[in-house]
């Protein structure tokens, strides 16, 4: 256990001793249990640093903000497993070069905060195996086992309801860290592939759109459910989109900097099942 | 303002009698756009085309839609006729309103509607067609034949004989693959070696023919015109530019007792040699799983005994990168492992032997000298059972299709058989006598009638022995009762497979194959030598089953396409390729891996001063092949396909 205020002066010699120009982390939020995202360069900025189990946000994604990387100098951020995994995914889609990155890698299990050993993205593919090989126990929602046992019209329903909230707000998207595009294919209109008006296909066309560009890239932040204003549970799809990843073609998304993606590399190996 | 010509074919009753065709012409008619919607019996005939161009030229036809068969069909003629008539043939399209309609459906109404939607989605499409210009790509006139069995031997001389350069890889010692372990071959008889070794010598000395043995493809890339091969010459362990084949090594190997593949076990082989006698190239390698020094690092015996010195154990396996500008597939078959017949005691009775086992006892250069001796005592056999389909045309254990050869060879075994032992005699046990061929029929009536082979037509159900004996008992299906025949030798007519690696090497070049691992055409009746990718040929029993004539008749054929690829320095491609939107890619570099022809590079964008502002995916249009892959894979939308763009696409599906 490492406490905030060790933190605090570590993020301090690292911004006095010129070795990153900003690190990223958390400050208190609006709510005693909530946090927000903190861009510390200053030493007062850092006097703001929080860290503890309510800490939960992929900061990942500020890390591809145009023009922070471009000057080749260095960021330090604060990273659970999966936004070392996001990070990864970044640095194998070439969105950043993960040599200028300094992570801070904590987790959390019920309140007390543990640092994770490493600095460079490399040195923690070991330990991302070991969660490939042992998933946490409790990671597995009921919903999912409740979602299996439906039919296909009972499920569609299920989906129906939950997408007719949706309000096309694209939270869920400027939240992700995947979802780093110059321009979303949402937004893209000539032609209009997917509906921008929220009704029942333009729902379903944006959330199955998302859902795709995710498979075997969701690394399961969570940022995007936490994030949707009405509510709609899409850790759901994204946690099966991934199971089904991991068994069809034996892909954890985010393994390392150098992973392929899985929708783009092509094995000898890879199961032919689905062509006819 | 577009102006539209739809053409509506009958295909004589193949569309008419299931699509009201004055109908579909009456409502394509209303159709925004659409300036002529005529129908005709055959649009494919001469006086059809000639209609189509008129009303090209009368019209000032924009755009044109054929609604008929499917394009794989016919479009290539119709955009002829558009070219020929003045309009750019990439303004014409396809509604296909045969496969996917008339030949699928059974109520006139729902078809005639469908074929409706099918029409108006691709009048929608073409609306948005643009002027495209074909593209034109080099060749290079080097072929890269797959396999020396008789197919690749015939395929690699036609195409030298034509003067183009040849490089043919088998991965075996030699060339020959299972022709050189025949005796005599149907129907006339001729000794196999004879009329093979001569054509093996040629392809060796052949000025144009590169001949890789003991060679293996690696790796192949790029596209038809433009293959990049990547060969591994394995290692032989003797230098084949010295070695002069003496055979002295062969002679002095102290390992002398392993059973030899070529001879299917029944004779054997040293660690270091060739496979037969007239092995091409006659230069022996190395078994090194049997050879006492990879074992123990002692022996050399053969080192020593060559007075050349063309042994050496170092020897490490070789790369070799090529240029290729055709492929001709030849890799051949297997015969099928009769393990799973536990009945017929294959594996269990040294005297039930395979077809190809029957070969090497009939060969006059096999281990018995050609004379027929059962492996177990070596003796005569006198009484000797063959069983046809042991393997073929059994969906429960073997496979579903027919060999087609064996019919063939078992009457021509009954015939050596009644010729070499007079006084033996043979039973068939058939289930249909298949000999469609010239003078096929005729052949297997000789053994019948002439050579009094009794054919007994039904299944075997159990070979046990009993008193030395090898008892066969089946059933005569005409008589209908069980007969059990003793005999002295039974021989299997096992089932013709594909290679055991036949689906893995056709990924490795890129082909498809079929349920069983055979290699597909890309028509079965109409391009029945070409395979799934362009600039890729096959050839002999790779495909399906094949006797000698057939694999030598698709070889000199794949051979002619291959002529007539090289037939001129540049290869005109359709204008169907890929491009991206450099102002919205992402970068991720997706597509660059999807692409499966490498088309896509990454371009950096620099400001004035050379600053690289960013990085983004570029296709280069001479390598792109139009496949789409990269389309599909794009999150950001940033991949057109010229003919197939997004909105072409996006507007035939809304006309839905
Ligand atoms: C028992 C028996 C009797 C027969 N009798 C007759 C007969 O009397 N008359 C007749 O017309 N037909 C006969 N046939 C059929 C005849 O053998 C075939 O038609 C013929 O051998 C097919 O030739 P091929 O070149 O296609 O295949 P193969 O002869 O199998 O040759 C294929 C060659 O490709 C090589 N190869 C395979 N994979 C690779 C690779 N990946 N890389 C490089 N090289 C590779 C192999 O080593 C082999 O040399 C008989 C067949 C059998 C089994
Ligand atoms: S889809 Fe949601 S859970 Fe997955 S990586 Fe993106 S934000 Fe995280
Ligand atoms: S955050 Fe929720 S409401 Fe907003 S677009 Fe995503 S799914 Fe829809
Ligand atoms: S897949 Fe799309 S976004 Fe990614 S590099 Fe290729 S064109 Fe650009
Ligand atoms: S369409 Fe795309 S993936 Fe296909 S060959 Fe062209 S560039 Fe490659």
């Amino acid at each position: 256990m490492i406490t905030q205020e060790k933190y605090r002066s570590k993020v301090k010699k690292l911004l006095a001793d010129g070795s990153v120009k900003m690190v990223i982390g958390y400050s208190p939020g609006s709510t005693a249990d909530r946090r927000r995202p903190l861009f510390i360069r200053s030493f007062e900025e850092a006097d703001q640093l929080v860290l503890d189990s309510n800490c939960i946000a992929n900061l990942s994604g500020y890390l591809v903000t145009e023009g922070l990387l471009s000057d080749e100098k260095r960021v330090a951020i604060f990273l659970r497993p999966e936004g070392i995994r996001s990070l990864n995914i970044l640095a194998a889609e070439s969105q950043l070069n993960v040599d200028q990155i300094i992570i801070f890698g904590f987790d959390s299990i019920g309140r007390e905060v543990n640092s994770l050993p490493g600095e460079h993205a490399d040195e923690f593919s070991e330990f991302i195996g070991s969660i490939k090989e042992n998933p946490p126990e409790k990671s597995r929602e009921p919903l999912l086992y409740q979602l299996e046992q439906m039919n296909p019209q009972e499920r569609f329903a299920f989906w129906k309801e939950e997408f007719s909230r949706c309000i096309k707000c694209y939270a869920c998207r400027q939240s992700c860290p995947m979802c780093y595009c110059r321009r979303c294919v949402v937004d893209s209109n000539q032609p209009q592939w997917v509906n921008t008006s929220s009704h029942t296909l333009g729902n379903f066309e944006w959330n199955i759109v998302r859902a795709f560009h995710l498979a075997g890239r969701c690394v399961g932040c969570g940022n995007c459910d936490r994030s949707c204003p009405v509510n709609i549970p899409l850790r759901l799809i994204n946690a099966k989109m991934s199971e089904e990843v991991l068994g069809s073609f034996n892909h954890f998304a985010g393994m390392s900097t150098t992973q392929e993606p899985v929708l783009a590399s092509f094995k000898k190996e890879d199961s032919e099942t689905f062509i006819l | 303002m577009a102006k539209i010509g739809v053409f509506i074919c009958h295909c004589g009753e193949n569309i008419a009698s299931k699509v009201d065709c004055t109908k579909l012409a009456a409502a394509i008619g209303e159709h925004p756009g659409v300036a002529v919607s005529v129908e005709y019996k055959y649009f494919c005939s001469e006086p059809g085309q000639e209609s189509v161009k008129k009303a090209i030229r009368d019209n000032n036809l924009t755009g044109v839609i054929i609604a008929a068969c499917s394009p794989r069909m016919h479009e290539a003629t119709f955009r002829k006729v558009c070219a020929e008539a003045g309009l750019n043939p990439y303004l014409c399209e396809i509604a296909n309103i045969r496969e996917q309609c008339s030949w699928v459906h059974t109520d006139k109404d729902m078809a005639t509607e469908k074929a409706m939607d099918i029409t108006r989605s691709m009048i929608e499409k073409v609306k948005r067609n643009n002027k495209l210009q074909p593209i034109e790509v080099p060749v290079t006139r080097r072929a890269l034949v797959i396999g020396g069995g008789v197919a690749g031997i015939q395929a690699a001389l036609d195409i030298a004989n034509a003067g183009q350069e040849v490089v043919l890889v088998e991965r075996e010692p030699s060339l020959g693959g299972h022709m050189s372990q025949l005796s005599e071959t149907f129907p006339t008889l001729d000794c196999s070696q004879c009329i093979l070794t001569p054509r093996m010598v040629e392809v060796a000395q052949h000025p144009k023919i590169r001949l890789l043995t003991y060679a293996e493809v690696e790796h192949v890339d790029g596209f038809i015109g433009n293959f990049k091969v990547k060969i591994r010459m394995k290692s032989r362990y003797v230098n084949r530019d010295v070695c002069t084949g003496c055979g002295d090594c062969m002679v002095k190997c102290p390992v002398k007792k392993i059973s030899s593949e070529f001879d299917c076990g029944l004779g054997k082989r040293t660690a270091i040699y060739t496979p037969f006698a007239q092995s091409v190239p006659n230069i022996p390698v190395i078994d090194k799983a049997s050879c006492i020094y990879f074992k123990n690092g002692k022996c050399k015996t053969c080192m020593k005994s060559c007075q050349i010195n063309a042994i050496n154990f170092d020897m490490q396996d070789e790369f070799i990168d090529l240029e290729i500008g055709a492929i001709v597939v030849a890799t051949g078959f297997q015969i099928q492992n009769t393990a799973g017949y536990g009945e017929y005691g294959y594996g269990k009775y040294p005297d039930v032997i395979t077809g190809l086992q029957f070969e090497r006892l009939a060969t006059a250069s096999g281990p018995t000298s050609g004379k027929i001796l059962r492996p177990s005592d070596g003796k005569e056999p006198e009484t000797v059972v063959f069983i046809q389909c042991a393997g073929s045309r059994d969906p429960s254990k073997g496979v579903r299709y027919c060999s087609k050869i064996c019919c063939m060879y078992t009457a021509k075994h009954a015939m050596l058989y009644a010729h070499k032992v007079h006084h033996g005699k043979s039973h068939v046990f058939y289930m249909d006598i298949r000999a469609a061929g010239k003078g096929y029929d005729e052949f297997t009536r000789r053994t019948i009638e002439e050579d009094d082979a009794s054919y007994v037509r039904g299944r075997v159900s159990k070979v046990w022995l009993e008193n030395g004996k090898l008892m066969v008992r089946g059933v005569d299906t005409l008589l209908g009762r069980p007969v059990t025949i003793p005999a002295d030798m039974v021989v299997l007519a096992t089932a013709m497979v594909p290679q055991p690696n036949a689906i893995e090497f056709a990924k490795t070049i890129g082909i498809a194959y079929d349920e069983y691992g055979y290699y597909n055409e890309a028509h079965l009746k109409l391009r029945p030598v070409e395979s799934s990718s362009a600039g890729i040929f096959l050839a002999g029993a790779c495909q399906s089953p094949k006797d000698i004539p057939d694999s030598i008749a698709q070889a000199s054929a794949s051979a002619s396409k291959v002529l007539a690829l090289f037939s001129k320095e540049t290869l005109e491609r359709e204008p169907v390729v890929a491009s991206t939107n450099e102002a919205t890619c992402a970068g991720c570099w997706g597509c660059v891996l999807a692409c499966p022809y490498n088309a896509i590079e990454q371009k950096d964008i620099l400001d004035r001063s050379g600053r690289i502002i960013k990085s983004v995916a570029s296709v280069n249009p001479g390598l792109c092949q139009g496949c789409g892959t990269c389309v599909t894979f794009c999150r950001s939308n940033s991949i057109d396909l010229a003919g197939f763009t997004e909105k072409q696409i996006f507007a035939e599906m809304m006309a839905l």
